[in-house]
């Protein structure tokens, strides 16, 4: 099939690129534009290392195709911070050993940064549920809620500077 | 897994959808959210060469209540109807069973109009198309015999979605359109009871929305689901209950729907006859639950025993109706 020209916004950049309409965003993301910090698990949406952030809600990018995602605010685990600028929930996740391997990590970092952002203030339970899309099969799950809280203490501090990021975007998509 | 080669159309409203349907027919399929649709053309079940995206007609999206009841847009995406407040309060089976599909993520993406046309599962079918192949495939797909029930020509792939009991259990109907105008049907006829011919749907028809009368707000309601792990994962087994209680205590009208153990949702028919007018009592749930067992025919599908699996339809028909009753007690 011919490519068609996608414009793909992420981490607050347009990307215009030649596709394959059966092209994945997970695959334009990781081959074509090489943000390689989404990853692929499961490859049949069951294990979140592919989360990104469209529009503000944490999505799959391994069952989303990229051409419907035109015009979409996209952020990946790229676009929270990068070294020097780390977001409050990477942070949270070097600080209390919420990643081993590191493979899940970002897709619980998407989902994570997605929970705060509406949530600011989530119980034990809401954090649970916010992260029961993604699989990690190394750490256990409790160093991650450590690392969520971590996060969530730091949130409120540093939140100013967050906000201009894209990822702090209210949700378009309800 | 690769994807096989596609055209993808984005129609802007819906009738253009129903004419790119009709232009297309059988070599054309409707995407929304992906998840279920993506998976399954990596496992090369289906070869469209259209798409047709639904996903941006916001026409299709809405979650409304009237004087008529409620209306859920076939493109709403699970979470939409978990986040509209009055839904969980006024229908309280469809946020239990819809919260336990998958996680959080695919619900941010799988519409209900997805989950109520989900593909059937079965362990011999949702493989790749090489492991398929070295198996000769099955009656599903690529073969003819049935590695389920060897000798049968009737596929028991099983309907593995879960807000469709809930529906069934509010006596839902779900609107269909296509070129030629928009049609209504009770929900319980839309199931074929076919594993491999699943839902009453041509190929040139589309899903639009479900519907639930009016008289069905404030029915008391929970669904009970088996499943291997608490997130991300398909029913092994599942009981829908929705209930009007008086308050004196007694069941006025009720209903019970199965899933994951047939190749439909299913009503337990019984049930209703044998609830209405009755008061809470664990011989009569006891009674309702064995009624439930006999409308389940579970086989080899997936990873769990079918033994298993009836059992529990047994165990949540008795706990679902204990807890429709408590709540009702509580709030009397």
């Amino acid at each position: 099939m011919d490519k068609q020209l996608i414009r793909l916004r992420i981490n607050g950049e347009v990307h215009e690129i030649a596709l394959s309409p059966n092209r994945l965003l997970l695959d334009a993301l990781r081959e074509d534009l090489g943000f390689t910090g989404s990853k692929r698990g499961c490859d049949d949406s069951s294990c979140g290392c592919c989360a990104v952030l469209v529009d503000g809600t944490p999505m799959l990018s391994c069952v989303a195709l990229a051409a419907s995602y035109e015009n979409c605010k996209i952020t990946t685990v790229e676009g929270l911070g990068g070294p020097g600028n780390l977001d409050s929930v990477q942070e949270g996740f070097a600080e209390m050993g919420g990643a081993q391997c590191g493979y899940c990590t970002p897709g619980f970092m998407i989902a994570t940064k997605a929970l705060l952002d509406r949530n600011p203030n989530p119980t034990l339970d809401e954090i649970r549920e916010a992260l029961s899309g993604n699989l990690c099969r190394c750490t256990g799950y409790m160093q991650i809620y450590e690392s969520v809280k971590y996060a969530l203490e730091r949130h409120g501090s540093i939140s100013s500077s967050v906000r201009e990021t894209p990822s702090t975007q209210a949700p378009a998509v309800r | 897994m690769s994807l096989p080669q596609f055209r993808i159309l984005q129609p802007l409203t819906l009738d253009e959808a129903c004419r790119m349907l009709d232009e297309h027919g059988s070599e054309s399929m409707i995407i929304a959210g992906g998840t279920d649709v993506i998976p399954n053309l990596q496992m090369r079940l289906f070869a469209p060469r259209v798409l047709i995206d639904i996903k941006p007609l916001r026409e299709l999206a809405k979650i409304e209540l009237s004087r008529d009841g409620l209306r859920i847009g076939a493109a709403a995406t699970l979470t939409h109807a978990l986040e509209t407040p009055w839904l969980g309060e006024k229908f309280p089976v469809l946020s239990s069973a819809i919260s336990t599909i998958a996680g959080p993520l695919q619900r941010n993406m799988g519409t209900i109009g997805g989950n109520l046309c989900l593909e059937t599962r079965c362990r011999w079918y949702n493989q790749s198309k090489f492991w398929r192949q070295s198996l000769g495939g099955c009656l599903k797909k690529d073969g003819d015999i049935c590695h389920v029930a060897p000798g049968g020509k009737f596929c028991w792939a099983a309907w593995s979605g879960d807000s469709a009991p809930a529906f069934l259990a509010l006596g839902a109907e779900v609107e269909i359109a296509s070129a030629a105008g928009t049609r209504r049907i009770p929900l319980e006829k839309f199931y074929k009871n076919d594993g491999k011919d699943r839902i009453a749907l041509a190929r040139n028809e589309i899903l639009t929305a479900v519907h639930v009368t009016a008289s069905m707000s404030g029915r008391r309601g929970v669904y009970h689901k088996l499943r291997v792990r608490d997130s991300i994962d398909y029913p092994l087994a599942g009981v829908a209950v929705a209930m009007d209680v008086d308050s004196t205590g007694v069941c006025r009208d009720a209903r019970v729907a199965l899933s994951a153990v047939n190749p439909a949702p299913m009503l337990v028919r019984a049930a209703a006859e044998s609830l209405i007018g009755k008061k809470w009592s664990r011989e009569l749930a006891e009674e309702i639950a064995h009624v439930a067992i006999r409308t389940g025919k579970p086989l080899t599908t997936s990873g769990s025993t079918p033994v298993y699996r009836r059992d529990m339809v047994r165990v949540f028909t008795r706990r679902a109706l204990e807890e429709v009753w408590n709540s009702a007690q509580q709030s009397s």
